[in-house]
């Protein structure tokens, strides 16, 4: 239906982006330049690029037993550790090598040289040109360049300050590990590994962001995760061209498959649990450097519904909540609907004494029945975004203001019917119970209400359709994103309305894990 | 390529107009616009030819929900009369009064006073039947006097004088005498050549100050006019034989003849046998009927084999003559409540084409072979009565 317009603006946005990709390669080219031996030259030249920067220290020394080498360091005062570098670069070359004999055979213009018998740092290593020297240098680390040398010593003293390991805001569970992500990606990713201790994870680095340089790395099980997919998803991280990455949501919206629907095909979370169960499932999760939120791909519809803490308790209830997260899904996205379709159109519908205590409580009503309801979920959202953005200290306000002065008193000032309030409240909690499609809900359900304000339940239905055949086409990484409901697969329905307990669950999720994998044994999640 | 992309576009289009614009139901209502009818009177008015309809409205202020004092003395309905000469003319009428259209989908029963009845119902039944916004399922009920007193008559622990008649109708598996018949049933009788259409009475008793509603009985229609009353015994003779008794109440004396006991009905059914052999009819019923006894009036204990023995023959006897009564009533009155005819029409298909013509001079001749097995079953909680004759075991 869409196909033909969504296709066409694909096109040419894709034509863009190659147009735009083969300019980058050839503005890339002319900064590459090689660092040259002598040690002025270079000091100014990178003066120069950085256009004297006051957070940047140019330390310059002499060192040798005569003193006639010279060096620099270079860092940025606000990433480097200061203490690391007088100790562990400054110290050892300018008293160390005294403590060497006079005629010891070391060539300090060698970096190679210098690397391997003075500097007491693990993480170092040489670049020859420079783009990597400055590329490193606004990454934290310290650059020693020797008077005379063509290349120049890179070594990682920064100091990153970070978050405590803390519980996560958005995935609260009752049981489970309660640790979460941070911004710190080496820590997240630190955190996967735990989980997960074998030789086959693979962390793949990337960078991405012309102006940020932000580290994303893809996280993934080689044995298990699908080969062509982590090409794909490769091939959809090298595609992005953008100046910055600040969160992951920046590369969600680059790699996902339909931009223009409204349901999301890529997952987040910030729990290591979780996103290790979806790798162990044959997923990719993607890490972003200074974000919790790790991406995961693929994503089917019914992973909203599925919560980590289904996996922790025993199965008998996680199912029944299971049960009752996808009944408020259709409560959160129909229940305006349904109540203005039958108060409008099918009033023969409600059982007598219903439609006698809705009458009741609409008789001063002054306002049609859609009119108030998009009053009411209208007046809802404005709370919940307030409620959001408000500092803590003044939240308790929002709630008073929103259950005595909205609730009771519209009820009492007759705006609104005492069982429009009974609805929108109980729609705007059940929204709550799926939070991967809080967002998607939010629309469907203004979008329902108007087709049911105009055109009752056959409007609904309509709307339903709709959605339905277009929830049908999504596809997620070539992953059918109803699946497996829509295309069926009986076997597979163990985990979807119901979860079977664990020893039943005995089969990765089949369309996403490689074939060839051992597919016996599975860690849902 | 593009004229081939084009196609499915042009059906989105068209199918989200027809989406809009083919809605049958495309027109909403508020429901502060509807006037919310749960019952309707039929009465004839005064002037010759005129009907007078009555329509009970719920009154949306009053029904004292929302936190006022709710108005103890005010009614929480509004019965709103108009006439007309047709029944669609007066609901049209009505709306000088009230406003809106009526809305009459929950409307629970149609009540037609006596002398709409007497006249003929199929000149005012059309219209509920007809009306799409009137439910099959509505109730209809015959008042013994004038539908609009009925309706007026304010019940004590109901709001609406409507849902009042028709909770006491539902009930009618508590005693057995009277039955629900609603407007579907009602009209699928209307339409059979020789079955009679039954209606329950509605009477309003005055009781000191108050008026009350009771049901009770039916009233027997041959060809749409009605031409008389099933008493309480007679309407459960009648559901006897149509296995319709849920429960109900049998008094028979006790063995010892100084008190009686009391036997509650717990099941019953029933299997009519049609006959037809040299132009007799012969209709054998057998009913089966299970009771409990319930309570007993003397001191013996009934709790005997030979006591029980004498009890279920008495019940049986009883059931009989029930049985009886409603036949013979129905032969004064020559309608078919039994639904004999239509009996005898699927056993003996060939031959009623010859009965059909005069099937109104054949059913008073039909002849009943009646078989009653009666059972007591329990005798609920108590074995023996709790005080003893002295010459009680």
């Amino acid at each position: 239906m869409f196909r033909y317009i969504y296709r066409k603006i694909r096109c040419s946005l894709l034509k863009n982006i190659e147009k735009r990709m083969h300019q980058d390669a050839l503005a890339g080219k002319n900064n590459s330049e090689p660092i040259f031996p002598d040690l002025k030259r270079n000091l100014e030249a990178i003066k120069g690029i950085l256009h004297n920067s006051s957070d940047v220290t140019i330390h310059e020394f002499n060192f040798g037993h005569d003193r006639r080498f010279k060096g620099a360091v270079i860092f940025i005062n606000s990433m480097a550790d200061k203490g690391e570098i007088n100790k562990n670069i400054l110290e050892p070359l300018m008293y160390g090598a005294l403590l060497l004999k006079k005629d010891a055979d070391i060539d300090f213009t060698d970096i190679d040289c210098v690397r391997k018998n003075l500097i007491p740092i693990t993480d170092s290593r040489k670049v020859t040109l420079f783009n990597d020297l400055i590329e490193c240098l606004l990454a934290g680390s310290t650059i020693l360049l020797i008077d005379g040398s063509k290349e120049a010593l890179v070594i990682n003293s920064g100091k990153r300050e970070s978050r405590a390991i803390d519980e996560p805001v958005t995935e609260v569970v009752v049981r489970g590990p309660r640790e979460g992500f941070n911004e710190n990606v080496n820590v997240s990713i630190a955190l996967i590994r735990r989980k997960i201790k074998d030789p086959d994870l693979c962390v793949e680095k990337m960078i991405i962001g012309d102006k940020s340089k932000t580290d994303v790395y893809i996280v993934y099980i080689k044995s298990v995760a699908d080969p062509k997919l982590i090409e794909e998803v490769r091939r959809r991280l090298n595609r992005i061209k953008i100046d910055a990455i600040l969160e992951s949501g920046y590369i969600e919206q680059f790699i996902e498959d339909s931009s223009y629907s409204i349901f999301p095909t890529v997952s987040n979370s910030e729990k290591p649990d979780r996103v290790a169960a979806k790798i162990l499932e044959g997923r990719a999760a993607i890490l972003v450097d200074g974000t919790p939120f790790a991406l995961i791909v693929p994503m089917l519809f019914i992973e909203s519904f599925q919560s980590s803490e289904d996996y922790y308790s025993r199965p008998f209830h996680a199912s029944i909540m299971r049960i009752v997260r996808f009944l408020s899904y259709i409560i959160s996205i129909l229940g305006p609907a349904i109540y203005v379709a039958l108060t409008v159109f099918h009033q023969e519908m409600i059982p007598t004494q219903l439609l006698i205590s809705i009458a009741e409580g609409r008789e001063k009503v002054p306002f049609p029945a859609i009119l108030e309801a998009f009053l009411m979920m209208f007046t809802f959202d404005i709370l919940r975004e307030a409620g959001v953005r408000l500092p803590k200290s003044v939240g308790q306000t929002i709630g008073i203001v929103g259950a005595i002065v909205l609730g009771q008193a519209s009820v009492e000032a007759g705006l609104i019917s005492p069982i429009m309030v009974i609805v929108v409240s109980a729609t705007a909690i059940a929204s709550f119970t799926v939070p991967a499609q809080t967002d998607s809900g939010t629309i469907l359900r203004y979008i329902y209400l108007v087709l049911a304000g105009l055109a009752g339940g056959f409007g609904v239905i309509m709307g339903l359709l709709v959605t339905l055949f277009h929830m049908a086409s999504l596809r997620s990484f070539g992953v059918p994103y109803l699946w497996p409901v829509v295309p069926f697969d009986f076997s597979s329905l163990k985990d979807v309305f119901i979860r079977m307990p664990l020893w039943k669950l005995k089969k990765r999720t089949k369309v996403i894990v490689y074939d060839g994998s051992d597919s016996y044994k599975r860690n849902p999640g | 390529m593009g004229n081939k992309m084009n196609l499915p576009i042009m059906k989105l289009i068209l199918w989200f107009f027809m989406l809009f614009t083919l809605s049958g139901c495309f027109g909403g209502r508020e429901i502060n616009d509807l006037e919310i009818v749960i019952g309707i009177g039929v009465d004839k008015n005064e002037s010759a030819g005129n009907i007078l309809l009555t329509a009970q409205i719920v009154k949306e202020n009053e029904t004292g929900g929302t936190g006022k004092d709710g108005g103890g003395e005010d009614k929480a309905f509004w019965n709103v009369n108009s006439t007309g000469n047709s029944i669609f003319e007066a609901v049209r009428q009505i709306t000088h009064k009230t406003g809106n259209r009526l809305f009459i989908s929950h409307n629970q029963a149609v009540i037609f006073g006596k002398d709409i009845a007497s006249e003929g119902l199929e000149k005012y039944i059309d219209f509920f039947l007809r009306a799409h916004e009137m439910r099959p399922t509505a109730l209809i009920l015959i008042a013994e006097d004038r539908a609009s007193d009925v309706m007026d008559a304010k019940p004590e622990t109901k709001k609406f004088p409507a849902v009042n008649i028709e909770k006491l109708v539902e009930s009618y598996a508590f005693t057995s005498h009277l039955y629900k018949v609603n407007m579907k049933d009602f009209a699928s009788c209307m339409m059979s050549d020789t079955k009679a259409p039954m209606a329950p009475l509605v009477s309003v008793m005055q009781d000191k100050e108050n008026k009350d509603i009771y049901v009770s009985g039916l009233a027997v229609f041959k060809k749409g006019r009605m031409v008389g009353k099933l008493n309480e015994d007679e309407v459960r003779g009648l559901l006897w034989v149509l296995g319709k008794v849920k429960s109900g109440v049998i008094t028979v004396s006790s063995p010892n003849e100084q008190g009686s006991a009391v036997l509650e009905i717990l099941s019953a059914k029933s299997k009519v046998t049609p006959e037809l052999k040299d132009k007799r009819i012969v209709m054998h019923i057998k009913i089966k009927e299970e009771s409990s006894l319930s309570e007993q009036t003397t001191t013996e204990n009934l709790a005997t084999d030979s006591a029980f023995e004498r009890m279920q023959k008495a019940s049986a006897e009883i059931i009989r003559q029930e049985i009886l009564a409603a036949f013979d009533k129905s032969k004064e009155l020559n309608a078919d409540i039994f639904g004999f005819g239509e009996m005898l029409h699927k056993k003996y298909g060939n031959e009623w084409k010859a009965l059909k013509d005069n099937w109104d001079d054949l059913y008073p001749s039909v002849e009943l072979k009646i078989d009653v097995e009666s059972k007591i079953i329990k005798t609920d909680l108590l074995k023996k009565p709790a005080w003893q004759s002295e010459g009680g075991k």
